[in-house]
């Protein structure tokens, strides 16, 4: 269900149907960017809480963006945690 | 035959200051369907949170200072004080009165569609405001700049003042840190001196207002520390920032010596940001953590998005903002493209005395190894100085070496008014010989400019 307070995602530029926002899926694809940084588990959800929580933040002033921002913002904060995973979050469609 | 695009408005501005103001009510007037957007008050930094309430405060401030040291003209003083709650009704009485804040019905009455809410570029022709899309076949982004907050260990976990929220002050601070020492804090170190605040001024350069040329920095520091017992730290870095009881504790490094000092309040003016975070790469604008990158004609990297003001994140002059504004304006309207010209555009500092500068400054002239010649009149040497008992201010003069003036900066009561001569001889390339020339008024500040000029010839 999307409440009033619940950002919408415009995908592949609206290419693909919107979505809501999924805090636990932007949660996973950052833990599994960290593991395979090689990363220890601990850290990678450690490190994914705190990402996830900067792009809530984020997003609280905003009722509509793309997936693309929300790569952006992720990427930008995930690089002063884990620079390598940073790397591989950004460039996930090509090395992955 | 070729389908054409059909947009919601011909032009969308985001952000309703000065930098968009002028360029939404141009277009509205030219006909064009024009929206405007704006994510914070309407009008902007400038007369809701900047310049008109911090005059408004200064304002106040100076009638208090003179009434208070009138003692010597034989004014009855002893019974003098303020009431800081007034003095804040006074400021917001200010604001209301310029009619540019929360001024959304004059766009609605031009016909513009005013949003209040936050624009992010969905494609460069797109954008989402609460959730509605709009599109435009023009954009000019103006959303201006905020304070940015220097990387000093602790300062995010301890509240801190900004010059816009210290204007919200209940009341003036016991002692106020300042980290900065450019025109903002200044004034506000200024400001709440007046007011009784005992205030510490950090700057990282030799002296305050490093951007000006030495003499004004040294005049300043000389005002503030001797009549208002501001304290003057130069060459200081601030390292840390920790809460100790109901204060704050700074840890500062000066000349390679670290020590504390304690104060009530901190406020941060080190600096503004511009405001990017609007979905700029989903428009293909490019951009730097400095500012929007801009052609002359203040077109960005997409040929429909313009950009002008403090986002572009060359200075923060308002009038500098409207020009830009305007020029983005005629350059979405007309084929013909044009330029701003910044020549002679004038910086004030409202303190007491005021600081005004026009044109080149003797450093820019020594970095580009201009030949030039220069002269400084002080104000002690006109009468006005005398039967307005006021002496600490001079206006100095530069001139290339054919003797046409290239810039000026005037340290005076009234220089805010005064540096306008100086800036349309600059402008039209008038010569010191001309100015000196020119009858200025008996009794009038003004006369220093004459006494500088005539020293050229």
């Amino acid at each position: 269900m999307n409440d009033d307070k619940t950002t919408i995602i415009i995908k592949r530029k609206g290419q693909r149907p919107t979505e809501s926002f999924d805090k636990a899926k932007l949660h996973q694809s950052i833990v599994s960017a960290t593991l395979s940084a090689r990363a220890p588990e601990g850290q990678a959800d450690r490190v994914a809480h705190a990402v996830t929580n900067y792009v809530l933040e984020w997003l609280e002033s905003r009722p509509e963006v793309t997936s693309h921002d929300i790569r952006l913002v992720a990427t930008r904060h995930l690089r002063s945690h884990h620079p390598d995973a940073a790397y591989l979050y950004e460039q996930h469609r090509t090395t992955l | 035959m070729a389908q054409s695009h059909t947009f919601d408005y011909d032009l969308i501005v985001i952000g309703s200051g000065a930098g968009g103001s002028a360029a939404a009510t141009i277009a509205a007037r030219a006909g064009k369907r024009v929206a405007i957007i704006e994510s914070d008050t309407f009008g902007g930094d400038s007369p809701n949170w900047s310049d008109v309430p911090t005059k408004a405060l200064l304002h106040v401030a100076r009638l208090y200072d003179e009434a208070r040291h009138g003692d010597k003209f034989g004014l009855r003083v002893s019974t003098l004080g303020y009431n800081y709650p007034t003095i804040r009704a006074w400021k917001e009485l200010a604001v209301k009165r310029t009619g540019a804040a929360g001024n959304r019905k004059f766009y609605e009455n031009q016909g513009i569609s005013a949003f209040n809410a936050t624009a992010h570029f969905l494609s460069p022709n797109e954008i989402s405001v609460n959730r509605r899309h709009l599109s435009a076949k023009n954009f000019l982004i103006a959303t201006g700049s905020s304070w940015a907050t220097p990387n000093v260990q602790g300062l995010t976990d301890v509240p801190f003042f900004t010059p816009r929220t210290i204007l919200e002050a209940i009341r003036p601070p016991k002692s106020l840190f300042i980290i900065g020492g450019g025109s903002h804090g200044v004034e506000i170190a200024q400001l709440m001196a007046t007011f009784g605040t005992k205030v510490y001024i950090a700057e990282q350069a030799a002296r305050i207002l490093p951007k000006q040329d030495s003499e004004v920095g040294e005049l300043l520091e000389k005002v503030l520390t001797e009549q208002k017992g501001v304290t003057v730290l130069t060459h200081s870095r601030v390292l840390s920032v920790v809460k100790e009881g109901l204060g704050k504790k700074i840890l500062i490094s000066r000349g390679g010596v670290e020590k504390y000092v304690k104060a009530d309040e901190i406020l941060v003016a080190a600096g503004r940001a511009p405001n990017l975070d609007l979905g700029l790469e989903n428009a293909s604008v490019n951009y730097t953590p400095k500012g929007i990158d801009v052609n002359e004609n203040l077109q960005t990297s997409v040929k429909h998005i313009y950009a002008a003001g403090d986002v572009l994140g060359r200075g923060s002059h308002t009038h500098s903002a409207i020009l830009e504004s305007r020029v983005a304006a005629h350059n979405i309207l007309e084929k013909v493209n044009i330029v701003p010209n910044y020549v002679a555009t004038p910086s004030l500092i409202f303190t007491t005395p005021e600081i005004a500068h026009v044109g080149l400054s003797e450093d820019d002239c020594r970095k580009r190894d201009l030949p030039i010649k220069k002269a400084v009149a002080p104000l002690n040497i006109i009468a006005r100085s005398n039967t307005s008992d006021f002496r600490d201010g001079f206006v100095k003069l530069i001139t290339d070496k054919k003797g046409i003036l290239i810039g000026g900066t005037i340290v005076a009561p009234g220089a805010a008014e005064m540096i306008h001569e100086v800036g349309l001889a600059v402008k039209h390339n008038l010569t010191a010989a001309q100015l000196a020339d020119t009858p200025h008024a008996f009794l009038s500040w003004s006369e220093a400019i004459r006494v500088a000029a005539s020293k050229l010839i």
